[in-house]
């Protein structure tokens, strides 16, 4: 399976929908099967070959340079490694289900939206919506792994169902609302409103949260043995969160207004 | 047949395919790991009478356990995966639960799955939390003392072989415990095998069957000393006393190594420990369908 490389010709003009341009999909296809791949280009669709030039890469990769007009890069992707250079627009990785995608820039909302499996790296920030739903879908991230360097937009994780976020940066309001399952681990600093009509699911915190809502009771200070299991399991965790986990954490307990049983972790 | 004055009979041991699992216990402390592993592994030198055969396989470096913590390998056995499935979650939800620290993980990946957390999250009582962690489940279940961390299944090998055994004929009940106890030592080094019985050691071998009605099985009188005038004796006139080493293995192979380790550990003391022979258990061929010949296997 030949890899390929698409050089941007030109910035973009209109939205670029990517959607199932994946290493998989261009697996088999010659160079001029490719270049005639019609993508959604603003109100019109047209051939890749008129936005991109084709370049060979190594076996199952493919390499793109991104535009903040380039939407659902790498959304759908089940195999293979696709990296993108510079920032993207929304959805990147929607509704993966395995492979590896990493973008070397900012991406816009909603990366990662209803993805079950694979891996995103995103080396900048990126928007809302994180591992969140795809728009007009109810559920979220439902498996996979999300690393974002920077900051994150709101509503990161919300609705998400399980699958595994590390965010290096800050966090904006509203953190996994609604949030039924999986972990999210953060680095920086938590936002306001955080895991409000949250069901289940870990929300992991280098810092100590300080705007927690009133559907959050502390239940103290805790030995948890599952936070030296998640260490060992996910060197990246570990990392994320300051290198040596001793386990030692306090626990929050939410959002009971809604009846739910999720928790915050302060790990210090 | 003979080793450094040890003869090696022309005998064969019979065992039988077992279904086994290997779980990995973990503690705060060496101590409490190995307290929820002995408990974990108590009643359950045969399935006769215990239902299942369980040993302690080794320990394990707390930078080779899960969650970094001091570990205790445990091997289980049963006779049907069937029955695996039900004293598996028992055992640990009276055993290793209970413990002070504990935390229970799988052993194999591979094979039928056998249930741990899946079990005993209902103890939780709805409070129980899961936690899927690079493609596995954990389930964390709240308890008095903190929480109990358990993988959701383990793995488990339906090749599995029980009923390996060698016995170890000597002069005095000194020279064959001084034996029995090399054996064991040298054994604890094959990984995949455990040795069900007390210390590893067998004293009291049985046949088949007794003259009482409803005896599964009873003492070995060909092999007891005391018995020598009284039934058709297997012991030479130089033997006073005898014990046995039955092991259990993930496979055959397993069961093997274990058996060659323990051979060769008595051999070494040789005639000169007071060791006369090694012969093995058998019921004629017919039981089981795994032969471990003991010349073939010191060959």
């Amino acid at each position: 399976m030949s890899g390929y490389e698409l050089r941007l010709r030109a910035s973009l003009a209109a939205r670029l929908d990517l959607s199932g341009v994946t290493p998989h999909a261009l697996a088999g296809l010659s160079g001029s099967e490719v270049e005639h791949l019609p993508l959604p280009y603003g109100t019109a669709r047209v051939p890749l070959g008129e936005v991109f030039t084709l370049m060979p890469a190594s076996d199952g990769a493919l390499l793109i340079s991104g535009d903040p007009r380039m939407d659902f890069v790498g959304a759908g992707l089940a195999s293979g490694e696709m990296m993108v250079s510079g920032p993207i627009g929304v959805c990147a990785g929607a509704q993966m289900s395995g492979g590896w995608l990493t973008i070397e820039g900012d991406a816009g909302e909603g990366v990662g939206s209803g993805m079950s499996g694979g891996r995103i790296e995103v080396r900048g920030q990126t928007g809302a919506r994180l591992g969140g739903p795809l728009p007009g879908a109810r559920t979220g991230m439902t498996g996979g792994t999300i690393e974002i360097f920077g900051d994150v937009g709101p509503l990161a994780g919300a609705n998400m169902r399980g699958g595994l976020v590390l965010i290096h940066g800050d966090v904006a309001e509203h953190a996994a609302r609604d949030m039924i399952a999986g972990t999210i681990a953060i680095a920086g600093t938590l936002g306001p409103q955080a895991g409000a009509g949250m069901k289940r699911g870990t929300l992991l915190l280098a810092r100590e949260p300080l705007l927690l809502g009133p559907g959050f009771g502390d239940t103290g200070e805790h030995d948890l043995v599952a936070l030296q299991l998640l260490a060992r399991r996910i060197p990246q965790l570990a990392e994320l969160l300051g290198g040596g986990i001793s386990g030692r954490a306090r626990r929050h307990v939410g959002d009971r207004l809604a009846g739910g049983q999720g928790e915050l972790l302060w790990l210090y | 047949m003979n080793l450094n004055g040890v003869e090696i009979r022309d005998s064969f041991a019979e065992a039988f395919p077992m279904a086994g699992t290997r779980l990995v216990i973990t503690a705060g402390t060496p101590r409490w790991a190995r307290t929820a592993a002995a408990s974990l592994t108590g009643f359950a030198t045969s399935v006769i009478g215990c239902g299942c055969e369980a040993g302690i396989e080794g320990e394990i470096a707390p930078e080779d356990s899960p969650d970094g913590r001091p570990g205790i390998s445990v091997l289980i056995f049963a006779m049907s995966l069937k029955n695996l499935k039900k004293i598996v979650p028992a055992r640990v939800g009276q055993c290793v639960l209970t413990a002070p620290t504990s935390a229970c993980y799988a052993g194999l990946e591979e094979g039928p799955r056998v249930p741990l957390g899946r079990a005993l999250r209902y103890f939780g009582d709805g409070h129980q939390i899961a936690k899927s962690i690079e493609g596995r489940r954990f389930w964390r279940i709240p308890v008095m003392e903190g929480e109990f961390v358990c993988d959701d299944v383990t793995g488990s090998s339906t090749a599995s072989v029980g009923g390996g055994n060698f016995l170890i004929l000597a002069r005095s009940r000194a020279a064959a415990l001084n034996a029995a106890e090399q054996a064991v030592d040298a054994m604890a080094r094959v990984k995949g095998a455990i040795l069900p019985f007390p210390g590893g050691v067998v004293r009291s071998g049985s046949k088949i069957g007794g003259k009482y009605p409803g005896m599964i099985a009873s003492t070995n009188d060909a092999y007891c000393p005391t018995l020598r005038a009284s039934v058709e004796s297997a012991l030479p006139g130089d033997v006073q006393s005898v014990l046995e080493i039955v092991i259990d293995g993930l496979s055959a192979a397993d069961v093997g190594a274990s058996m060659r380790a323990g051979i060769s550990a008595v051999c070494t003391l040789g005639a000169a420990a007071g060791i006369v022979a090694i012969d093995a258990g058998n019921y004629g061929g017919n039981l089981g369908p795994f032969h471990f010949k003991l010349r073939e296997l010191m060959a």
